[in-house]
């Protein structure tokens, strides 16, 4: 044993330097010294023995990885990649998520104060809220896709049915992770999405009728996600836990069950390559090999630069995360929504009873699960899954409607002013009328549709109010800017689009000064009722307040922001 | 794979570019967001305003047009608080008068939180038994706050010599107007608390006034109702009536005793209100 020492009177300092690097360059990466390293990055053949393969023997972060994938499956096609997107938007949102975590705190006196405390005071706040919301978006796309692109490619089949059931249970907890974060920041958005998914568990069918009668079930599922009776400080705590602490920990042990499955299976060639019935994956002839390092590795991290480029660039210029009003269980904000990947069951509510939809997701999740154990067609073939196929394309399609059908344009319609007040100046978020420059908002009163010269985006606003009224209004006197009134109730009238429009309404924007910055935006309509000229049918004042500083235009920037 | 080595050492660096980007204008922005954050709270609290306080301090917070729910003017109960001797400066006049050493900001929180007992102001604050949470007292407070205005600030103090004795004041301003007086008992919102002066029991808080031309004569030995009357607007813990609605007069006065203040820059209203509550034969 020399010390480094007697290294450097052996053969002086610069070459005990180099071989105490070589040295250590070996130990960190377990087993490739730097002429390895350069070696594998030339593309040049490795020495014998191979040392790219010593790091999958020795190194922790390289154990759990295949030394070598079949070159089929390292093509975009079959897996697009799709399973590395999920594991890399896990530790993203894992990286982002504990960043947060320094700047919150799960109490409703303080979770919403922290929000614009991230956004203002923070340095890089509002970009790593973004990142770490459009994430969780991008992660359920990732894994959704994954599954999809599983069943397609008939990946499923046996000996991977496992790996698919646990596959499922990520996808579900993934649903459950990205929608556990959305009370954390104690807004209308967030309160009120939570209290429409408590309140859909909360109509749980009894799994075991007439043994546990459903109220037990329904009260004990109520306090078990919200902790109390009423959604407040011990649901949020609830939820915040669920959010950092139990869902990411079943995640990661699903997650490293799902990959040794993928791992000790081997990942399934394209369906065409092998014998029906027959599973080549683990049998890899030499000359189809691709080894992990350097080409896969390689790859890897090609595309983690690639997907941190889009999801910064995404964050910092064209995705914001909303943050409404301050959470207020005694104001329901016009038209709550599921977020997007959960509408479709907020779709199926408006279809039958609550209590069938809650009980029937549960099931269709076990089908799912169960569901390559009993589909055992023995081909992965496209031409020969025809029926499956099909069946897996209405899903989809099922699933599309479903989701438009969550949606308030379904069947979901408050009153005509009101729709056209929510679509230029929402209860909640920015609007087209909101993010007006200030200096554009002079006191006055104006008309819809009305074009002010050098005030281009207050004319575009009230362009915009034109459009939302001629769209919930209709005509009895032969008004040309609506459409001819249609009959459609006892004291109701319509036009082609609803069947509940204003009949020759009277609307106007009226701006007044409150205080020297601050201004009261007043969207009145009124409309005579036509059966009785001495009543009013429609006399609604909707009031905004904007004030010179509060920066809707910064929020109007965004893509994702309706202005 | 040299391709790929190339896309990403390109896509790290400009990933990296960006962030550096972004981290040049973080103090702009959040600067911005700062003031962003303060301009929501007020649009919040204007809403709150509008909704809760409005009825009792007026539209404008000036005290002077407040409606009930049905939308008839009503007298105003509140102080006004859109007022320079509230919202400007560090020290401004009215914590002077209440002996209050903290910040104003801390002085209208903790009078909306707790309401000012003996008084119309309730208890907002969730924390004393209100229906308000801590955020919205703060935006409510935010928005007062902002009354804080050059113009309003800038205004000179208005003062005036009020004399002793009620003879000499209306030596001075002998015309009453009793009609105006009528006007002035509701916009000062003497009828919030006194009510209406044709109605007996009418009133909330303090004595009942239809009367005050009899009565006001005996409250105090060798005082005429007049001198009593304009005593008690200008001070009003010179003497605490016996008869409340709610038992004893409060002592101190739940009066306001800033409408010596609050007359200066119009000493005639104080001649229309005489006129009006005890008869222009007084």
């Amino acid at each position: 044993m020399t010390t480094f020492v007697d290294q450097v009177r052996e053969m002086g300092l610069k070459q005990a330097v180099l071989v105490k690097a070589d040295e250590i360059v070996e130990r960190v990466t377990a087993g490739m010294n730097i002429s390895d390293i350069r070696a594998a990055l030339r593309g040049d053949e490795p020495r014998r023995p191979n040392p790219r393969l010593r790091p999958h023997a020795d190194s922790f972060w390289l154990h759990i990885r295949p030394s070598f994938y079949h070159t089929e499956v390292t093509h975009i096609y079959p897996t697009f990649r799709l399973g590395w997107l999920s594991t890399f938007m896990f530790v993203w949102e894992t990286i982002t998520g504990i960043i947060l975590m320094i700047f919150y705190t799960p109490s409703p006196l303080v979770a919403y104060s922290n929000m614009w405390n991230i956004l203002s005071n923070v340095p890089l706040g509002q970009l790593m809220r973004n990142m770490h919301r459009l994430g969780a978006e991008v992660m359920v796309v990732a894994v959704a896709l994954h599954m999809l692109r599983t069943f397609i490619t008939g990946s499923y089949k046996k000996p991977r049915q496992f790996t698919w059931a646990t596959g499922m249970i990520l996808l579900v907890l993934t649903l459950l992770l990205s929608f556990s974060g959305y009370l954390l920041p104690w807004d209308q958005l967030s309160y009120w999405a939570l209290t429409v998914f408590i309140s859909g568990a909360e109509a749980a069918p009894s799994p075991l009728p007439g043994i546990i009668p459903a109220e037990v079930i329904n009260k004990n599922v109520l306090l078990i996600l919200q902790g109390a009776p009423t959604l407040g400080a011990g649901g949020l705590l609830r939820w915040y836990l669920f959010h950092v602490l139990l869902m990411p920990l079943l995640l990661g042990i699903f997650f490293f069950v799902h990959y040794y499955k993928v791992v000790l299976h081997g990942l399934s060639l394209p369906p065409g390559r092998e014998e029906i019935g027959e599973d080549t994956a683990k049998r890899v002839p030499k000359n189809e090999r691709t080894y992990f390092i350097p080409d896969i590795l390689t790859s890897e991290l090609m595309w983690t630069a690639l997907v941190t480029l889009f999801l910064t660039a995404g964050s910092l210029w064209f995705w914001d995360a909303p943050l409404e009003h301050h959470a207020d269980p005694i104001v329901t904000p016009l038209h709550v929504v599921a977020p997007w990947y959960l509408s479709w069951s907020q779709g199926w509510l408006k279809l039958a009873d609550k209590t069938l939809v809650v009980g029937f997701i549960p099931l269709l999740m076990v089908a799912f699960i169960v569901m390559p154990y009993f589909e055992v067609g023995k081909s992965r073939r496209y031409a020969d899954r025809r029926l499956g196929l099909s069946v897996a394309m209405l899903f989809i399609a099922f699933m599309l409607v479903s989701n438009w059908m969550g949606t308030p344009e379904f069947r979901v319609q408050s009153s005509p002013e009101r729709e056209v007040a929510q679509e230029i100046a929402p209860q909640e978020g920015p609007s087209v009328l909101l993010g007006v420059p200030f200096d554009e908002l002079l006191p006055g009163t104006y008309e819809p549709g009305q074009v002010i010269a050098d005030r281009p985006h207050l004319t575009r606003a009230l362009e915009k109010f034109d459009e939302a009224l001629a769209l919930h209004s209709c005509t009895l006197t032969g008004n040309p800017e609506f459409e001819e009134c249609r009959v459609t109730g006892e004291g109701k009238w319509g036009n082609s689009f609803t069947d509940s429009a204003m009949p020759d309404p009277v609307a106007k924007l009226i701006i007044e000064d409150v205080q020297p910055n601050l201004r009261k935006l007043v969207l009145h309509f009124e409309a005579v009722d036509p059966n009785n000229p001495d009543k009013m049918l429609v006399d609604l004042d909707w009031v905004k307040y904007r004030h010179a500083d509060s920066n809707y235009e910064e929020e109007c920037r965004f893509v994702n922001k309706n202005c | 794979m040299q391709v790929k080595v190339v896309i990403g050492t390109v896509a790290f660096m400009l990933t990296m570019m960006i962030l550096g980007f972004a981290a040049l204008r973080e103090p702009a922005r959040m600067e911005a967001f700062s003031r962003a954050a303060v301009g929501r709270s007020i649009e919040t609290g204007a809403e709150i305003f509008a909704n809760n306080c409005a009825t009792c301090h007026g539209v404008n917070g000036e005290a002077k047009e407040c409606y009930d729910t049905a939308g008839n003017q009503i007298g105003c109960k509140g102080l006004p608080l859109n007022s320079k001797g509230l919202v400007c400066g560090d020290r401004p006049a009215r914590l002077e008068a209440m002996n209050w050493v903290g910040s104003k900001e801390a002085f209208i929180k903790q009078t909306v939180a707790a309401g000012r007992v003996g008084t119309a102001m309730p208890t907002w604050s969730e924390r004393f038994g209100g229906p308000m949470r801590d955020d919205q007292i703060d935006n409510v407070v935010a928005f007062v706050l902002n009354w804080e205005s050059e113009e309003l600030c800038s205004q000179p103090d208005i003062t005036f010599d009020w004399p002793e004795s009620v003879d000499d004041f209306l030596a001075e301003f002998p015309e009453g107007d009793a009609a105006n007086g009528e006007a002035l008992y509701l916009s000062y919102g003497c009828i919030g608390c006194h009510g209406d002066v044709t109605q007996e029991g009418s009133n909330a808080v303090g004595p009942w006034l239809g009367e005050i031309a009899e009565v006001g004569a005996t409250r105090e030995e060798g005082k005429s109702a007049a001198q009593y009357v304009y005593e008690s607007i200008l001070d009003p813990n010179a003497f605490i009536a016996p008869d409340c609605p709610t038992g004893p007069c409060t002592s101190p006065s739940a009066m306001p005793g800033n409408f010596a203040e609050r007359m200066a820059a119009n000493p005639q209203d104080m001649a229309d209100l005489l006129t009006f509550l005890l008869g222009s034969g007084e």
